[in-house]
Order: C-alpha cells, then sequence, then structure tokens
C-alpha cells in the first residue's frame, strides 16, 4: 500500500535519513523503533508528505506521492509528536477547524466529533480549552484531530512521549483497536520497545539514519535464538567486579546498571561457576540471577551496541 | 476561508495581552495624550485663550505725517511721492498689527484692550492679562522706512509675558513673527512696485490658523489608532509563528488546502481586526471625549473610507510578515517589528507630534507609510470633508499594500520547502 524507496534525507553535512526502504501493508501495524535523533520523525515528514526528501521515492499503491502529495494527504491521518493544536481553543473548536478544513460541515461535522471524543475517551470534556487539560489528554486530542477525514493510514510520531501510564495505556488501547477492529494501517514510531511489542506485527529498527533490522518481532528476536540474557542483581555497585565479569569468555555485550549487570552470552555458557568465583574474590553477595528471552531491547543492543534510551 | 477567520478572531479574543496591546493601551494613550497636550493643538481654543494689553508709545498719526513729509521733500517725480505717501498710510504696521489682532480668525483667541506703559505693568502683574505688546517710540516711522525704502532703522516690537514656557506665549510669538514676516514681504512688495497690499496680511496669517479645527483628542485618536493597528500585523505573524513551531501549520498543509488560502485568510483576519479595532476606537473616542463634532453620515462614510483602505493594506503588511515568518521559520520579524518599527513608522508618519517642522525627506517617508498617509487622509477629511480631498492619501496607501502584497506572495513558502 505504502512504501519507500531507498528514502535519504541530507542537512547540509548531516545524513539524517540514509537510504532508508520501507513498506507497510493494508491493515498493518508496523513498527519504527529507534533512539532518539535515530532519523524516525525526519522519515516521518518525508512519508507524509511534509518534507522534500534529497533523492529516493514514497509510494502510495504503485505511484510516487512527491510531485502529487494530495492523494497521499488524503489517506494519511498524522499524528506528530507535538502537539498540533490550538491551544487557547477548547478540544471541539479544534476538531471543528481541523474538520472543516477537510471539508467538513454541519451533521457528518458534528457527527465525526463526537465520534473521534468518544474514540480517545474525551466526550464528556470536549468544551475544555486544550491548554487545561494534562498532557496525556493533550495527546489523546493530537489522536483525534488526526483521524477527522477518516484516514486509512495513520502515521504516529513518538505519541506517549512524555504521559502518565494512564493516558498512555488508553492512548495504546485507542490504536490497538483501531488497527485490530477497524483495520486501519498504522506507522507507529517510538523508542519505547515495550510499546512496539505490544502494537505491531513487523517492525523496523533504525540508528543514525538507516535501517539496521526489519521484520517480524519474532524474526527479530530470532537474532538472539542463540544467545540468552542474563540478568545478576548484587547488594552494591561493583564496578570493577563488573569490568571483570563483562570480560569472561563467552560474553558477548555487558551492560551495568547500578546494583545490576546485564550479560548476553550463547546458549549453553556455564556462567555461574565464574560468576561466584569472582564475586567471592571482589567480596560482592550475589542478590538474584535471572535468565531471560531475548527482547527487542536486547536486539537493539546487539545491533548498536547501546541502549535504545542513550 | 470561512474556517481560518473564525479561528483567527476566536484565538485573538481569547488572548488578553494581545487585545491589551490592540485596544486598551492606544486607548489610554488617547485619553492621557489628549488631556495633557490639549494646550499646544490649536483646536483647544479654550486652552489658548489669552488677554493682551497693547500699549503705544507714539502717536501714530503724527509719525504718518511726519514720514509723507519727509517724502515731500525728496527729489522724485510727483506720481512716485504720490505712491508712496499713499503707502506709508495706509501700510502703517500698527494698525496691521491691530487688524491682525483684532481679525475674525484669532477673535476666540486673543482679546485686546489698549492700555498705557503703566496699566499694563499693572495688569500683567495682576495676571489680568497675559501679554503685553508695546510699540515704541518710533516704531511706526522706523517700520515704515524699512518697508518702503529699505532702511535698516526697523521699529522693533516688545512683548512682556506673564509665563514664557505657556502654550499661549508660544501661539502669540508665532503670530508676532508673521506678522514681522508679513511686513518685511509688504515691504518688499512695496519697493518692488511702488504700491502697497494689505489685504495680503489675512493671507499670512492663516499658516499660523490652519490647524485650528484639529484637537489634541481628534490628532491623538487618530494617531493612535492609526499606530496601533500596525501591531495587527505582528500579532498575525506571531500566530503564524507559534502555528508552525507547534506543527499546526504542517496539519493545515496536510488537509491539503491550497498553501495561498492560509496567506490570503492570514490577510483576511488582519483586515477585519483593524476594522474592529478602528470602529471600537473612533467609536468610543467619539462617545467619551466627543473627539468628532461632525455626526453626519457623509462624514462617518468619509472616515470608513479611509478605515477600510487602511485596513486592507495593513492586511497586506500582515501577509507580508507572515510570509518572512514562515520562510524565515523564526519569530524575529514579528518582534523586531513590534518592537522599533512600529515606533519609527509611528515616528515618520506624524503619530506622536506633527512633522511640520521635521526635514523633508522624513516627512516624504511618512506620507509613504501607511500609518502616515492614514493620518493625513483622515486629516484633510476632518478638516475638510471632500473626496478629492482623498485621493492623494488613499493611493499612497494602495500602492503599498499592492508592494506588500506582491512581495508576500513572492517569499511565501508555498510549499513550506516540502513535497
Amino acid at each position: 500500500m505504502l512504501e519507500t524507496q531507498q528514502l535519504t534525507k541530507k542537512f547540509k553535512d548531516t545524513i539524517a535519513v540514509d537510504d532508508v526502504s520501507l513498506v507497510l501493508r493494508q491493515g498493518e501495524s508496523v513498527g519504527l523503533l529507534g533512539p532518539n535523533g535515530a532519523g524516525k520523525s525526519t522519515a516521518i515528514a518525508m512519508i507524509s508528505t511534509l518534507m522534500k526528501p534529497s533523492s529516493g521515492d514514497v509510494k502510495l499503491n504503485g505511484k510516487s506521492v512527491l510531485k502529487k502529495p494530495g492523494e497521499m494527504r488524503r489517506v494519511l491521518g498524522v499524528v506528530p509528536q507535538k502537539i498540533a493544536l490550538y491551544e487557547e481553543l477548547s478540544a471541539y473548536e479544534n476538531l471543528k477547524f481541523f474538520g472543516r478544513l477537510y471539508g467538513l460541515s454541519g451533521n457528518k461535522l458534528e457527527q465525526r466529533i463526537d465520534y473521534v471524543l468518544e474514540l480517545v475517551g474525551l466526550a464528556d470534556r470536549k468544551k475544555e480549552l486544550v491548554k487545561n487539560y494534562s498532557g496525556g489528554m493533550q495527546r489523546r486530542v493530537n489522536l483525534a484531530a488526526a483521524m477527522m477525514h477518516e484516514p486509512e493510514v495513520l502515521i504516529m510520531d513518538e505519541p506517549t512521549v512524555g504521559i502518565d501510564p494512564q493516558s498512555r495505556n488508553h492512548l495504546l488501547e485507542t490504536i490497538r483497536k483501531l488497527n485490530q477492529d477497524e483495520g486501519m494501517t498504522v506507522l507507529y514510531t517510538s523508542h519505547y520497545m515495550e510499546e512496539v511489542e505490544k502494537l505491531c506485527d513487523r517492525v523496523y529498527i533504525m540508528d543514525h539514519g538507516k535501517v539496521i533490522a526489519e521484520g517480524t518481532k519474532e524474526e527479530l528476536k530470532a537474532i538472539l535464538s542463540d544467545q540468552e540474557t542474563v540478568l545478576i542483581d548484587f547488594d552494591q555497585n561493583y564496578p570493577e567486579l563488573f569490568t571483570k565479569l563483562s570480560e569472561i569468555e563467552g560474553v558477548q555485550q555487558a551492560t551495568a546498571e547500578e546494583h545490576s549487570l546485564k550479560l548476553i552470552i550463547p546458549k549453553g555458557t556455564r556462567l555461574l561457576a565464574a560468576l561466584f568465583h569472582e564475586a567471592e574474590r571482589y567480596g560482592a553477595q550475589v542478590v538474584n540471577v535471572n535468565v531471560q528471552t531475548p527482547t527487542l531491547e536486547d536486539v537493539f543492543l546487539r545491533l548498536t551496541g547501546r541502549k535504545l534510551r542513550d | 476561508m470561512g474556517a481560518f477567520l473564525i479561528k483567527d478572531i476566536m484565538l485573538l479574543l481569547r488572548d488578553r495581552s494581545e487585545l491589551l496591546i490592540l485596544l486598551a493601551m492606544p486607548f489610554l494613550l488617547i485619553a492621557i495624550l489628549g488631556f495633557s497636550l490639549r494646550g499646544i493643538f490649536s483646536g483647544d481654543l479654550e486652552a489658548l485663550e489669552m488677554d493682551i494689553a497693547l500699549v503705544s508709545q507714539e502717536d501714530e498719526a503724527q509719525a504718518v505725517a511726519s514720514l509723507q513729509s519727509d517724502i515731500e521733500e525728496m527729489g522724485l517725480p510727483p506720481e512716485e511721492k504720490q505712491a508712496l505717501k499713499q503707502a506709508a498710510e495706509s501700510a502703517s504696521p500698527q494698525t496691521m498689527l491691530v487688524s491682525l489682532l483684532e481679525d475674525e480668525s484669532l477673535s476666540e483667541l486673543v482679546t485686546i484692550e489698549r492700555m498705557s506703559r503703566a496699566e499694563a505693568q499693572e495688569s500683567l502683574d495682576e495676571e489680568t492679562v497675559d501679554a503685553v505688546i508695546t510699540l515704541p517710540q518710533g516704531f511706526t516711522e522706523g517700520s515704515l522706512r524699512n518697508m518702503l525704502f529699505g532702511e535698516s532703522a526697523s521699529g522693533e516690537l516688545e512683548l512682556l509675558v506673564a509665563d514664557l514656557s505657556s502654550p499661549q506665549t508660544d501661539v502669540l510669538k508665532s503670530i508676532l513673527n508673521e506678522f514681522v514676516r508679513t511686513v518685511n514681504f509688504e515691504g518688499s512688495i512695496s519697493r518692488l512696485s511702488g504700491q502697497q497690499s494689505a489685504a495680503e496680511v489675512s493671507g499670512g496669517i492663516e499658516t499660523i490658523t490652519a490647524r485650528q479645527p484639529i484637537t489634541s483628542f481628534q490628532y491623538y485618536t487618530i494617531g493612535m489608532a492609526v499606530m496601533f493597528v500596525l501591531f495587527v500585523g505582528s500579532t498575525i505573524a506571531g500566530q503564524a509563528n507559534l502555528e508552525q513551531k507547534q506543527m499546526v501549520f504542517d496539519r493545515i498543509r496536510l488537509s491539503n488546502r491550497p498553501p495561498l488560502l492560509y496567506l490570503s485568510s492570514k490577510a483576511i483576519a488582519a483586515a477585519a481586526i483593524v476594522t474592529v479595532q478602528l470602529t471600537l476606537l473612533f467609536g468610543l473616542s467619539a462617545l467619551l471625549f466627543r473627539t468628532f463634532a461632525a455626526d453626519s453620515w457623509a462624514f462617518w462614510l468619509g472616515i470608513a473610507i479611509i478605515s477600510i483602505v487602511l485596513a486592507l493594506s495593513v492586511g497586506c503588511l500582515a501577509a507580508l510578515m507572515v510570509a518572512i515568518t514562515l520562510r524565515l521559520e523564526s519569530d524575529a520579524v514579528p518582534a523586531i517589528f513590534s518592537g522599533g518599527i512600529i515606533s519609527l513608522m509611528a515616528f515618520v508618519g506624524g503619530s506622536f507630534m506633527p512633522l511640520d517642522g521635521m526635514p523633508e525627506m522624513l516627512r516624504t517617508i511618512g506620507n509613504w507609510t501607511p500609518n502616515g498617509a492614514a493620518l493625513s487622509a483622515y486629516f484633510s477629511w476632518l478638516l475638510e470633508p471632500e473626496l478629492g480631498q482623498l485621493t492623494g492619501p488613499l493611493l499612497r496607501i494602495a500602492v503599498v499594500a499592492v508592494i506588500f502584497l506582491l512581495l508576500a506572495l513572492a517569499i511565501f513558502p508555498r510549499k513550506g520547502g516540502a513535497a
């Protein structure tokens, strides 16, 4: 339905997006995962026809949209990272304005406003000014505004940044419903691994402007199928011990965090004996050892050598 | 278009600080300046009324007769002698000064009473008169000799005033300076043509009284109104900058509406806001300060025509500022405009004070600013409500508006730098 071909965006000396090719099939929910600065928002801006690529193409149903963005804009609902609303207007007034821009009027406009407000759970507070809403409520209206013209594809750029868990869950549940119940195609960008894991069928992982991995969640985790993640909790922080443990033969990745150490090792590696031996040498007490199945976070760590939120 | 317009007006109505700048501040300034500077506008006659004592220390008739006798003894042809004697009699400066001060155009302003030197001094001390004009011995003959023969022995007037810094003193000094200039001018004419024309005197005086119908309230209502409408331009550009920053502008672009619709909606919103702003300022000033005595439909129609042309011009200015703001992706343009350029435009446009004494170039620039040209149009209409008077200033506003609009269309990022 929607695809990008070798999409590239250069800003003076920086390449923000480098040769990115994505595919969105109808009804799919696709995640674009990457840390801040990975180039996700720039890629989204180009796909949304808001930014011209330096090279490459964006196609809708096989036709390039770069010169004639009209059709693409008609089917797209874009939820930007910022709250793209008038703070001095109420949710209702905002939706009415954006609805009228899309040519809605009269009963149809009122019905659509009621529907999207119901969808985001703000029907009973529609007359309040947006500036008086919590961050989470503002993000919900941000989504509602993108839904006014009944789009076929919803593109969301980090829609849950800085909101409370309750609003976050509400928003994620709304997106899940739109995708699964109404068949809406969703492109969801985030640096929250758990959101992408929860919502998306397929995932593209971006870093430094490039797609470094793609596939279903299972396919991506299969990258680590011959590996396992061991999380070791200590009674306190032991920097020297952590360094020593990360040098044990077979350890592919080590990440220290306060009193914990996370190690990615090949399956079958005999780690425990060495672990307790070194712990005793450093006078450290091992509180807990947990062997985990890999997450997308682990996949990202394995691919880039750093965490998603670095 | 309607959606944009309603939205822009709703946003403005909910922005108290902008409303304060656009409506409350000009109204406050009209009140403060209108009351405090009432004296320096000759339309406010009550504040400028003055009682003057006139002291003559010579016998005018005797001085004229003495001069005529001297002319008779000159070795000139009889016709020339006759003409000079006649000129000496009819161009007597003392008579001209009294005629001037008692002229109909000044009668509302000046009350003249002839007194002796001692009486005049006493009245001045008791502040029953505001000024004493003394015509010293030899004034008439000296002045006439200066006028008719170009001799340097010109007579000098003596002016005593109760308060040197009062506006009445300024006005009186202006009148007397004009009188002296007129006398010198008359003298030049007489010498060239051998005859004088006292009738020319009133022409000289009219230049002083030309602004009489404009009161300080009229001046500052119009001056502040044409200045503060310019703030609408920066308000609208500031709003566009916020829309761009908050990505609302992107949302508008995604709606597939023609980009120029956005620009034109900004221009129309600005013009609509200016129209409402001018209506409120003029209406309130008329109601509360009785600024405009004329209550005929024709008078208000003229004011409305000027206001609409000015509003459209500010709309085009707003469009230009929106275009630059979106192109630069910065709020610098509205900030610089409201922080400095408006004050400059207001100054050269004459919003703070009349530009009579200013350099010609400054006045020319002022006449080509929308506010300066509108000020000029409003004043012309107040003084003489004839449509022909408005052609010049309204044409200037229209030309500037078209330039603003063409620049806005050239600068406006129709694709926003995107696909």
